[in-house]
Parts: structure tokens; sequence; C-alpha cells
């Protein structure tokens, strides 16, 4: 039976939340400040926009693929690497957790771009609810939140009526790992700016190890990673190429029609995704507990020490 | 139209895109720059502080610079996909497993090199039907044979073993594999580079080589002219061909090579370098210093089979050159199924007494680079050079026209020397007499001699085999090559002939090349409806399927409507003690519409000859009246083919 909203303990209330989101599977768990979110996020993507009487803000992060998945060709890792379906599923599926078990009103945040917008605007920004949830920290890496035993996650958001008490930021940034310090110091790069195809990552270290500067050439990302957009524009290459050969190259070609299906049938989930930058970033790839195997070694180890 | 509204709606124009596009695009999150951690930290003034720099929202763009949110929301999309490059994410696919993208080691494809508009045009040239090709490929016939990859195979394999052999020392296939990735890096230096035509005017010694496999490595084609070219007849190959660059001698005796084709230039707007070999000519490029210098430079991928290989010009015994594109698939299948078929072994020794600049002498380097055999070289021909090279050098097999032969028998150069090396002598290039054929066959009786038919259209068409019957070389050319059809047809009709009667030869497989370059008036009568390249030469299939050679239908002399082939007429004039060479060609009449001429040089010693003294020679060989020549010219010298065939087209009638 659904309790009421008065007789519900928060704290109690974030831990039934957290563990229902840990054994759906979520490494990480937690609630942003909704002021902070509020106050950072431009009109119309706050999450009052979306639910006005939100009152808390959970975000949630799931591991990436095995450490085997690092390691495939890139046209591979494109199809497979990421995991933000099954950050949205327990999402989903919290919103209702929270909706039959407190008789509030939750929704799982839209993780999809503004209609009004165009395609690199998101409704929402997931990674400032992470961020401020306390679940991960902006990178040299484009801002690519990361975390610094559970490394590079997917993240969802909640939006809930209900008052749960806010986590803080993380205390530290793991970004940058030392060896990718020494790397800047000796290149002036950090592996993630280095191995960028399009290098649409730059920036600065400073003299404490800590990130001074991060500059992101988004366009330049979008170009390697937005493959949707690439769809439209293919399709404005052709009625621009001359007829003949030129045009029927541009909308036949190999690399054209494998938009068309990843477009169609063979995308499997989203499809702005490069890895570049991750595979090569140490704590993306090693992060103590970044994946199940990981954890289960580290699990046993404590419960080895214990005895 | 975002959110649904047009232009005209919102008021947007390409000026106001023009004027605004930039900093719209630059205020929005297109480019996002963070200062420290100020979010993590929610440091409040450094958040507020960096927010423009972190990429604003529309409608803050939109209260910012005093445009509609409408407006700014059109211009940044716009923007966006105007600024957006397709293609790129082709950049990964060579990406993971360890593979890591480098900006400093990776070019962008539009700034990858591309064929150029004359490579284009010679690739386009090079188009099979469908269904021959793919029997080509499923008998095996075409594979991936590429000059530079025998070369890698060879260096890798035995880089101690000799490739290039001279009476002056020898050169390694390691040795050689480094001299051409010298100089293929030194071309591609100056923007020599794939599908690009480069000339080579040498005689056979290394340099050719090297250079002939340096341009083979970039997949750039090759052009040869012959050494006795001038002016006129390199100004016309250069032109056709469209070259890019020329290798030469600086000079040679008289011969100033270098300065013509730097004069030719202006004639040759493609023509772009002059590469000469010898004393330093002011504008153009050494080639000795191309082979020895190192070039840091990365070299571009090697051709493939298919790619074009050979752009190579007809011996022109008939009438102007014409362009025969042929490609890796033609020329070295050829080499790599014919290799067996003439037991040609890693440890033998080829020779050429024809220059590379034709296809023939090319076709036993060919042979050479199929098994890694060594090259022994002849510079220029000469009787007793020849055989001098033979009994020091030793090589195992001889690629020779019946020519070089006939001149070192003629002095007596064969019972001179020790030839005993030699296990093959090839024939080819011109007819050869049965009489020189067992001439030879008894001199050399450890040797086996070999007939062959080719053309520069197809390398090796038809040639005789090692256990063929005793005599089969003397009277045939022999049975065609693995990857060739061969048949007689009636020219008229087009009707296949028996065996025994006489028509055109006609051959198609898979090293026959695909049609003359830029030359649709050649290619319309060049092949029949089938595919069958009509060779224009006359032919005799006998019950074995041995062809021989009996001349070519542009001689045959119709005298009233009774046609004949002059070829037996020549070779019983060749039996006159007063005459060297004798060579029979149509002279126009107004009554019979052709007349027989018979152009003769006369034998050392000999001054003179009358026409009535070659008909009684005639009639005494039992010759029927009708074929007797009616006029004699006689000449210093007969104008010859490289492998010693006498040009027909060059003999003129005088006051015809």
């Amino acid at each position: 039976m659904p309790e009421s909203p008065q007789e519900i303990d928060p704290l109690e209330a974030k831990q039934s939340i957290v563990e229902y989101c840990k054994r759906k599977g979520a490494l990480a768990v937690g609630v942003a400040n909704l002021q902070a979110v509020e106050r950072i996020c431009p009109p119309g993507h706050r999450p009052t926009d979306i639910m006005p009487r939100v009152r808390s803000v959970i975000s949630l992060g799931v591991g990436g693929q095995t450490q085997g998945a690092w390691s495939v060709p890139a046209k591979a890792m494109g199809y497979f690497g990421s995991t933000e379906n099954h950050a949205y599923r327990i999402a989903y599926g919290l919103a209702f957790f929270i909706e039959n078990h407190f008789g509030v009103r939750s929704v799982y945040c839209p993780p999809d771009m503004d209609p009004e917008s165009g395609p690199r605007v998101p409704l929402q920004s997931l990674k400032v609810h992470a961020e401020l949830a306390g679940i991960g920290a902006r990178s040299l890496a484009g801002d690519i939140l990361l975390h610094p035993d559970y490394g590079y996650m997917y993240f969802a958001s909640v939006f809930t009526e209900l008052d749960l008490p806010h986590d803080e930021p993380l205390a530290s940034n793991p970004c940058p790992a030392p060896s990718c310090v020494e790397l800047y110091r000796k290149v002036g790069q950090t592996p993630c700016m280095k191995f960028c195809p399009v290098q649409c990552l730059n920036g600065e270290i400073d003299e404490n190890g800590k990130q001074k500067i991060m500059r992101y050439d988004m366009a330049a990302c979008a170009e390697m990673t937005q493959q949707y957009e690439a769809v439209p524009a293919a399709i404005m290459e052709a009625l621009e190429a001359p007829a003949g050969p030129d045009r029927e190259d541009a909308i036949f070609d190999p690399d054209r029609k494998i938009l068309w299906y990843k477009m169609s049938v063979g995308s499997g989930g989203l499809l702005g995704q490069c890895f570049e930058c991750m595979r090569v970033c140490p704590i993306a790839t090693n992060a103590p507990l970044a994946d199940p195997v990981l954890r289960h070694r580290a699990a046993t180890r404590d419960t080895q020490g214990g005895k | 139209m975002p959110r649904g509204f047009s232009r005209q709606q919102i008021g947007v124009t390409e000026a106001l895109i023009e004027t605004f596009g930039d900093v719209i695009f630059r205020m929005s999150h297109n480019y996002q720059e963070r200062q420290g951690d100020p979010y993590r930290n929610l440091d409040w003034p450094e958040i507020e502080r960096q927010r423009e720099n972190m990429g604003l929202a529309d409608a803050e763009i939109a209260q910012r610079i005093g445009l509609t949110r409408d407006q700014v929301l059109h211009i940044r999309t716009t923007l966006e996909h105007r600024r957006f490059h397709t293609g790129y994410y082709v950049r990964l696919l060579d990406l993971g497993g360890g593979k890591r993208f480098r900006a400093e080691r990776f070019t962008p494809h539009d700034e990858r090199p591309q064929f150029s508009v004359e490579a284009l045009e010679l690739r386009a040239a090079m188009r099979y039907p469908s269904d021959l090709a793919t029997k080509y490929i499923q008998n095996g016939w075409w594979s991936d044979d590429t000059l530079h990859g025998w070369l890698d195979k060879h260096a890798a394999e035995r880089p101690d073993s000799p490739a290039i052999q001279t009476l002056e020392g020898q050169l390694s296939y390691g040795g050689l594999h480094e001299k051409v990735a010298h100089l293929a890096r030194a071309f591609y230096e100056i923007g020599i580079g794939p599908g690009d035509v480069v000339a080579i005017q040498l005689p056979n010694i290394p340099e050719y080589l090297i250079a002939y496999l340096a341009i083979a490595r970039l997949g750039a084609v090759i052009t040869a002219i012959h050494m006795p070219y001038r002016a006129a007849e390199c100004e016309s190959i250069l032109k056709h061909s469209r070259a890019k660059a020329v290798i030469c001698f600086t000079e040679e005796r008289e011969y100033k090579a270098a300065e013509q084709f730097l004069g030719l230039r202006a004639m040759c707007p493609k023509l772009e370098h002059i590469i000469s070999l010898g004393s330093k000519v002011d504008g153009t490029l050494s080639l000795s210093d191309m082979v020895e210098r190192r070039v840091d430079i990365e070299l571009p991928e090697g051709p493939v089979a298919s790619d074009p290989f050979l752009l190579l010009y007809t011996s022109g015994t008939t009438s102007s050159p014409k362009g025969v594109p042929l490609s890796y698939h033609n020329i070295l299948s050829n080499a790599r199924l014919n290799a067996p078929e003439l037991a040609l072994t890693t440890d033998g020794i080829h020779l050429s007494a024809t220059p590379y600049s034709h296809l023939y002498g090319l076709y036993s380097f060919h042979l050479a680079m199929a098994v890694g055999a060594c090259n022994l070289l002849l510079p220029v021909f000469k009787p007793v050079d020849l055989v001098t090279l033979i009994e020091n050098g030793r090589p195992s097999a001889v690629w020779t026209a019946p020519a070089h032969i006939a001149a070192c028998m003629q002095v007596g150069l064969l019972d001179k020397h020790d030839l005993s090396s030699l296990k093959l002598v090839i024939f080819s290039g011109s007819a050869c007499s049965p009489e020189l054929v067992r001439t030879l066959e008894e001199k050399l009786a450890e040797t086996v001699v070999v007939q062959q038919w080719g053309m520069t259209e197809l390398q090796s068409g038809i040639y005789t085999r090692l256990d063929d019957p005793p005599g089969t070389a003397a009277r045939t050319t022999g049975r065609p090559s693995p990857g060739t059809e061969a048949r007689v047809v009636d020219p008229e009709s087009g009707e296949e002939l028996e065996a025994g009667e006489e028509g055109e030869l006609q051959v198609r497989g898979c090293h026959l090349f695909p049609g003359y370059l830029r030359n649709e008036e050649a290619n319309a009568t060049a092949f029949t409806a089938d595919g069958w390249f009509r060779t224009g030469d006359l032919a005799r299939r006998d019950k074995d399927h041995n062809f021989a050679i009996t001349g070519r239908i542009t001689e045959i002399i119709n005298r009233g409507g009774l046609k004949y082939n002059p070829r037996v007429v020549e070779e019983l004039l060749d039996s006159h003690p007063k005459i060297l060479q004798s060579a029979i060609v149509p002279m126009p009449d107004t009554v019979l519409g052709e007349k027989a001429c018979a152009f003769v040089t006369l034998a050392p010693g000999v001054s003179s000859i009358r026409l009535e003294e070659l008909c009684e020679h005639l009639l005494q060989l039992q010759i029927a009246k009708n074929k007797l020549p009616e006029r004699l010219v006689v000449v210093d010298e007969m104008p010859l083919t490289p492998t010693r065939k006498v040009i027909k087209g060059k003999l003129k009638i005088p006051g015809a």
C-alpha cells in the first residue's frame, strides 16, 4: 500500500531507492540539489520545466561494457559500447517504484533531444543531475563524467515530488589521472586530447595536477559521433551533386548506406558515440570497481580480509 | 523551419544568418570552455562568470545579442548543418585493438591524393567484358600479382640472390629492393603518383630496371620509348600518353636526349620532369642522385593487380603508333602462367637480346621476376657482344629475335664461343625461318629452341613447348599460352577455318589488352563482337593445334583480284646470293589495283642487282608468275623495329 507522503521518512525512502537501483544494476545512485540544478540549467531545461512540482532529482549510473570491449575495433565499439538503455530501464522502473511505494508522482526523465531546439540540445542535462548528485565529476574529455571507483558510467534521472535529502558533489575529481598528468607534462596533451580522431579536446593542467582549462569543440565532436545529423547532410550533398555517378555515390557509397542502416535496423541503441577518448582514459577503463568482475573480486577481497 | 515557423514568419534572412551566424555559433554549446571545476565545487561566481564560455541556450543568446529566440534557434541550427562535415566517421575504422588515432599521422580524406584526370582516363580504358573477367578470376589466371609484390617477396626470402647481373657486377634482390625504394620515394617527392605516366628511354642497363620497378611501386604507369626514337616519335608518344616525366640519358653519342626532351616540354604540356642519367643538365633531375638519396617520405599504398601497369606503343610496322594499356593482370599473369611451361626456376639467368623498350624484352624480365631469377643485361645488341656475354655471363635462357641469331651465324660467331650454358632459346619478334631453328638446334644440342608469337597487345600469346615433338619449333610457333585462346578465321567472312587453311589469327584471353587508348577508330575494327582480337597476322593451324604465322593481312598483295601472301616470295628472294634482306609491299596500279614492289638490301660486296635477275631466280624456284615483283628498289638499310622486323609502312616507293 502506498504510504502517505507525510509519513515518509526521507532518509529511509532514499535508502530504499538506492537499494532498488543497486538491486537492478546501478553502480551509483545519488540525489542532486534541486535548487542548484535549477540555477545552473537555463530556462526551458530545468527540472521544473518537465515536472513543475518536482522536489527531488535522483541520478543513477550504470557501468559500461566488459574490459574486452575496450579492445575491439572502433567500428564495432560504436554499436555496443554504450549501455545507457540499461540505465534508462532502471530509471523507468524506479519511477514506478517510488509511485508504488511512496504514493508520490515520479517521472523517468526523458534523455532525448529537445524537439524545439534541434539534435544538439537535450531536454534536460543528465550530466548536471549526476554531477550534483555526487556520482561523477567533469573530465577533460569534453566534460564526460568520471567516477573514481566506477570510472565511465551512463546516467539516467528520475524526477519525483518526494522530498529526499540531496547529496553533495564528489569531494575530488579523479580527472586527470596521474599518468595523464605525466603525459601532459611531456607532450602538452592528455591521452584523450592526443588520440581524439577529430581533435575536439584541448585543455590545460595546473601545477598541482588539477584541471585548469577544459576546451571542447562540440561541433567537431558532432561530426564524428552524431550520425543522425549526417543523414540529412548526406541527402543535401546528394542533391547538390551532379547527376550521374557523383550523385549515386553521394547516396549509395558504403559510408552513406551504413548511415541508413544504423538509422533503421542496425543501431541497437543510440548513435552518438565515438569512445576513443574513453578508450584511452585510465579512469574509464581501469577504475577499481568499473565492471562486475572487478567488483566481485573487490567484494571477495573484503570478505576474506574480514575473516 | 525551427518549431514549425518559416523564415518569413520569424524574419530570418541570409543577411541575418551571415551577420550573426558566427557569433551565435560561438556563444552556443558548440564551443565550450571551462576553467577549474566550478560546478562540482558549486562556485557560483565562477559558474556565472563562465556561463557564456560553457555555451548559452538559445534564449540566453537571444537576450544577449538582441534577436528573438526563434531567430537564434534558426540561425544556430542552420550553421550547425552548414558547418557539418560528413564522412568523418571513417577516421575510426582502423582504430581500436591497440591502434590509436594520431593527428600527426592522419591525412584527412579530402586532402589525400587523387588520381589525375589523365590517370582516370587511363583507368577508364581498362574495361573488360564481365563474363571474361569472371572466367579469368575463377580459373586462377587473374590473381593478385604485382611487380612490387614479387620484388618484396624475393627480397624478403632471398635477399642475397642476384637480381641483376652485368659484366661489371651484380645487384642482389635485397640491394635492388633498397634502390627501388629510394627511387620510388624520390619520384613521389616530385609529385609522381599512382596513375601518372612515366616514360623511359634507356637501353638495357640496371638503371632501367630500377626505374621500372620504382615507377611500378608507386602505381604509376610506364611507357617505353625505343632508343632509336628521336624528337618526332618521342613527341608523339609523350603527347598521346600524357607522360608526366621522362627518364633518359643526358646524351648518348650525338643524341642529346635531355636537351631534346627539355625542348619537347613546350609541345607536351603534361611533361613536368626530365630525369636524366649522366652529366647534369640544367632543368633536369639526376637519376643517379635520386637513386642514392634518402628521402624521408611515406610512400602510398602500392598498386593492385587490376591497375594499369604499362602503356606501350605498337611497333608501328604498318601505321602510326597506337597506345596499348596493360594491367598487371594482363602482363604478370602471362609471366606467372608461362614460367612453369618454360621450366624457369629461381636459379636461372635470363638474357634478353631485345631491348626492354619492347614488350618482348620486358617479357624476359617479367618471367625472371615471376620466379626470382637473375637478369643478365645486354645494353645494346651487337653480334659479338651477345655471344661474349653468353660465354661470360652464362645465362640459362635467352630471349632473342631471329635476326639477332642470324647476324651471329652470318659471321660464324656461334662456332667460336661457348654457349653451353643456354638451356633455352626463345625466338620471337618476327618470322623465324625453319632453317634458322634447325641450324641452331644442331649447334646447341642441349638447348631447347622455342618459337613464340607475341604482340604488344598481349605479351606472349603462342609458343612451342619444351616437350613438343622434334621439328615443331621449326615449323610453327606452337600452341596458345595458358589463358589464351587462338583461332584462324577467314578475314572476310569471319568464319573459323579448318586446319591447314591460311587466314587471320584471332586471339582472346586474360593477357589481352582492353583496347587502344583514345583510339575508338582503331578499337572499332580491332575486336570482333564476341571479343576476339584481330591480330592482323596471317596464320595456319595444324591438326595438333599448333599455329604457324605466315604474314600480315595488310601485306597481302591483291593483283587484279588474285591475292597472295608475299612472305614466301620474300623468303625465296632472301636466298638470292646478292640479297641480304628483302621486303615486298603493294604498289598501286591503275589496271590491276596492286602490284608487288620488292625492296632489297644488298649482300656485302654487291653493288647492284636487276629486277630481271630476281624474277629469273624466283621462276627457277617455281614461283607463280603473277607473284613476281614488278618493281625493284634497292635501299641501303631497312627500317627495322627493335626486334629487327621490317617496318613496311616506312618503305616509300619512289615516285608513288
